[in-house]
């Protein structure tokens, strides 16, 4: 990195800039029309005034502290499109939309969309005249973006921090990034052809990652590091031709660099996808960030195809924030909207049924049916959610202003729900316990296991390490790794396809957010011998405390089923000790070894590199680790910014890495 | 037949060419005062706990430490080091994997010092012939005819060499390093696929008059290459888990020096592990 980027990096990582921010106390109202919504978002640019960072080139940061009322939004927005052409031909697109329609209701919308535009011009204004004593560059810039569209990089750059920035001041929470190597890829080959180099665009990509960093503590989600700004790479287009190009690489780059939570890198790769960008991957993972996430297209693609989504839309799939697979520009989908709880699921069949089953088949085909019930009530439920309007993210979603309908109302292509499926691994492995030690055993009596859950294991010891000795998932076990894909079975047949009342469909996925610990906690003690209100796995992993025979057998245990019907996402996370890749041979080993879980089928890899010792450390010396990042569930935060419940979960899953 | 195992490591890193497993077999020869294997020296299975994740809670000390005390710890942190295991389970074991370990890679047996249970070992390396790639990580101390066995049976060796000097190789290995080096040749010239390693211990392996012996055995032998191990300051984590202390008989916080320069001379590769 050049010294001006070290500076400012530095800077970013002091956090002194924070202390600039005015506090402005909060009470903007979450108004549910768009007029009334473009009346609020007013109050909130006013409350704005520019502030340019040290050596900022790009500006619009955060000006007050406040945070804005939340609003849905777990998407890839169209950048490229509004950043291509500017807002002044989106007016003008607006208004042809309006000339052609006297719905009083699409009227209204069309009003609220030019009302948002304009008030963003207004504070552009602002920042002009600001740019124009301190920052020349930026002047100039501002004279094109954002009423026309970009042409240089450094344009594209300016504009995509404006975008964002004026996303987040309507409270969207969750914004992505989506395929910036691809959409920004036509900006950096003009300033190729003219004669910018590689290191010139670097350097413009690092001020442009830091920047979207400086505010990333106003906009989190469960916790802080949860704010949705994942970035995907690379990925092959319908050809089988590989997408990840120059500017793949410096992204890379920027990030291996810079070692900063934002954005979340996203690497789609494939069966042909070459050593060396594994290997280069490989560094960005022994940073120890927690990415890149792997996402596996020879899986995703067709899985999405599979539920419908056209093959264009499919080969040009991203991340939402975590790990849900969404398309971008056209898809309004709701990918986190609602959780299968598997180990809850699990103990209930059990307590309600164990007594008359004659054998675990009788067993297992309850909690299959259990399964099927359990989609139903969650779509019943979900099928009624109602999402406010929101007008100016619309503008950036394909569709939504020719038809002047809101991205929520239809206007896109996608309204899909997603529902994520929690503790898989407990729920499978509570089943298999049960088939050795109750019917194949006969070690301990259904009466026996079901007192014993009752009691929390309490007077039980013996019951629960039996139970925790049976095969667990990760383990490479066919007993086991069957009962886990009956279950996920169960589940895609039972909620794929189904109508969701919203001009969409359901998806289910293999992903947990935070339930692992929320649903954990409301889950009484299960037959895998987890205690009552512990944790579950984190996503698709083996449960806690599980020691498995190792990496391998834990890749071949999860990616045994068929995971094209179940691409909601949800990622197999892995924990590697960091001296692994102290040098190049543990890195290439590694590259193999992700490679290998990419071939054998495996559909999402989230790999960390980690130390327990320092964890342990940071914990008593937080002071000592001011900038110690880490990936929790399907973001990275930084440590100390973590409820201790975090942390510990983290710690808990590195009890068996030696 | 069975023999007995203390560890079985899937993506074992430095172990051998590729994704490899390791067999780690119980029992060791010597006893090098650097040893990060404490728990492979011994012959039998011992009742070992692990330090992370302890409540404190007593149960295994009430218990005295026996097999029962494995069921009686909460957090399940006892087992037993050093399971009594067939060939026939291990090969399946092992097999379980080939898909990914034949992509270049395979398995490797470790130890304690796997030659030091020739039968079970040569028995699986027999049963997997032509099915996994097989390496053995020896220290070389076994008598000449079982080396010649060792090495019909395997495809990879990974050879370790520590101290040239007969006197200091006893001094902290506890043998004589005569057969050892009477091995080394007989590999040298056995036309077997190998890679000679040298842990470096400071002040003890690393001096410039060790390396260059090394250095210069290796040249005769027309060796190319050499993989260093530097002393790991975590060595003496794994003796509180078999309930003994480590007390190295050298300095462990002073500095290591690979003198690289010592192999590359004679146009010998260093590569530092």
């Amino acid at each position: 990195m050049t010294e001006r980027i070290a500076r400012i990096l530095d800077y970013l990582n002091q956090r002194e800039y924070r202390k600039l921010r005015q506090e402005k106390p909060e009470g903007f109202v979450r108004a549910t029309c768009v007029k009334e919504q473009v009346k609020v978002f007013k109050e909130i640019v006013d409350s704005e005034k520019p502030l340019l960072f040290l050596e900022d080139t790009l500006g619009f940061n955060r000006y007050t502290g406040c945070v804005m009322p939340q609003a849905e939004g777990n998407l890839t927005p169209n950048y490229a499109r509004v950043i291509q052409k500017g807002f002044d031909a989106i007016v003008e697109e607006i208004k042809v939309s309006m000339q052609k329609t006297e719905d009083p209701e699409k009227l209204a919308y069309g009003q609220g969309m030019l009302g948002y535009i304009e008030l963003c011009l207004n504070l552009v204004e602002k920042y002009q005249e600001l740019a124009k004593q301190e920052c020349p560059k930026l002047y100039e810039a501002l004279l094109k973006v954002p009423h026309k569209g970009a042409e240089t990089f450094y344009e594209a750059c300016v504009f995509m921090k404006m975008c964002i920035y004026f996303l987040r001041l309507c409270g969207v929470t969750h914004l992505t990034l989506g395929r910036f190597d691809q959409y920004m890829y036509p900006f950096y080959q003009r300033d190729k052809a003219a004669g910018k180099s590689d290191e010139e665009i670097l350097e413009l990509i690092e001020e442009f990652f830091i920047s979207i960093n400086y505010d990333s503590d106003l906009y989190h989600g469960v916790q802080q590091g949860d704010n949705g700004q994942s970035m995907v790479l690379g990925g092959f287009d319908k050809d089988g031709s590989s997408m990840y190009n120059a500017l793949s690489k410096l992204c890379m780059q920027a990030s291996l660099e810079l070692s900063v939570i934002d954005p979340k890198i996203n690497l789609r790769v494939g069966k042909n996808t070459p050593d060396e960008v594994y290997e280069y991957a490989t560094l960005l993972t022994k940073q120890g960030l927690g990415f890149p996430q792997y996402c596996n297209d020879d899986v995703v693609v067709p899985g999405l195809i599979k539920l419908g989504y056209a093959p264009e839309d499919a080969f040009d799939y991203t991340v939402a924030a975590c790990w849900e697979y969404i398309v971008p520009n056209c898809g309004a989908d709701y990918p986190n909207i609602t959780t299968m709880d598997f180990p809850h699921l699990v103990y209930d069949v059990m307590k309600e049924n164990l007594l008359d089953c004659d054998s675990f088949e009788e067993l297992m085909a309850l909690t299959e049916a259990a399964i099927g019930k359990e989609c139903d009530r969650l779509t019943e439920e979900y099928n009624h959610t109602q999402v406010l309007p929101q007008a100016f993210l619309s503008i950036f979603m394909d569709g939504c202003i020719e038809s002047l309908t809101d991205l929520w109302a239809g206007g896109t292509k996608y309204n899909n729900f997603g529902c994520h499926g929690a503790g898989i691994a407990n729920g499978a492995d509570a089943l298999a316990a049960v088939k050795k030690i109750v019917f194949e055993d006969k070690a301990v009596t259904k009466e026996e296991l079901l007192s014993a859950l009752d009691a929390d294991f309490e007077g039980y010891a013996k019951v629960r390490n039996l139970l925790k000795s049976c095969p667990k998932m990760g383990n490479n076990e066919d007993e086991v790794d069957d009962i886990a894909a009956k279950m996920m079975d169960a589940f895609q047949k039972g909620i794929n396809h189904r109508d969701n009342q919203h001009g969409g469909i359901w998806r289910a996925g293999t992903g947990s957010a935070m339930e692992y610990l929320w649903k954990g906690e409301q889950c009484p003690a299960t037959a895998d011998g987890r205690g009552a209100g512990e944790p579950y796995s984190s996503s698709f992993s083996p449960s806690l405390d599980v020691k498995t025979d190792g990496l391998l057998s834990v890749i071949q245990s999860f990616t045994k089923y068929d995971m094209t019907h179940i691409i909601n996402g949800g990622p197999l996370t892995i924990e590697i000790h960091d001296t692994v890749l102290r040098n190049e041979m543990g890195v290439k080993k590694t590259a193999q070894l992700v490679k290998q879980f990419i071939l054998l089928g495996g559909h999402q890899l989230q790999l960390n590199a980690i130390n327990r010792d320092r964890l342990l450390d940071a914990q008593d010396h937080p002071e000592k680790y001011p900038n110690l990042i880490v990936r929790v569930w399907g973001w990275s935060g930084y440590f100390n910014e973590l409820d201790v419940a975090y942390q510990n979960h983290i710690i808990r899953r590195l009890e068996y890495l030696v | 037949m069975q023999g007995i195992v203390f560890s079985v490591e899937e993506f074992s890193v430095y172990d051998g060419p590729g994704i490899r497993t390791t067999v780690f077999l119980k029992g060791c020869p010597l006893r090098c005062s650097w040893c990060h294997n404490p728990e492979g020296q011994s012959y039998l299975p011992e009742i070992v706990k692990s330090p992370n994740g302890c409540i404190g809670c007593g149960a295994c000390i009430r218990t005295g430490f026996t097999r029962e005390s494995i069921g009686a710890c909460p957090k399940n942190l006892l087992r037993i080091c050093g399971e009594r295991i067939t060939s026939d389970d291990l090969v399946k074991k092992l097999l379980k994997n080939r898909n990914i370990l034949n992509n270049g890679g395979g398995v490797t047996f470790s130890g304690g010092e796997p030659l030091t249970q020739p039968e079970f070992l040569f028995d699986c390396l027999s049963k997997l012939e032509g099915r996994l790639h097989r390496a053995i990580q020896t220290c070389g101390y076994c008598e000449e005819e079982l080396f010649q066995e060792a090495l019909k049976h395997t495809d990879y060796v990974l050879y370790d060499l520590k101290l040239m000097d007969d006197a200091l190789h006893q001094k902290y290995t506890g043998v004589s390093n005569q057969k050892i080096l009477c091995n080394f040749g007989l590999l040298a010239k056995s036309g077997t696929d190998f890679v000679t390693r040298i842990p470096l211990i400071p002040g003890v392996t690393d001096t410039e008059e060790n390396l260059g012996a090394i250095a210069q055995l290796l040249k005769e032998y027309k060796v190319s290459a050499v993989e260093v191990l530097p002393y790991n300051k975590m060595a003496g984590g794994k003796y509180a888990m078999v309930g003994r202390s480590y007390t190295p008989a050298f300095d462990e916080t002073a500095e290591i020096t690979p003198r690289q320069e010592l192999f590359e001379r004679f146009g010998i590769q260093v590569r530092i592990l």
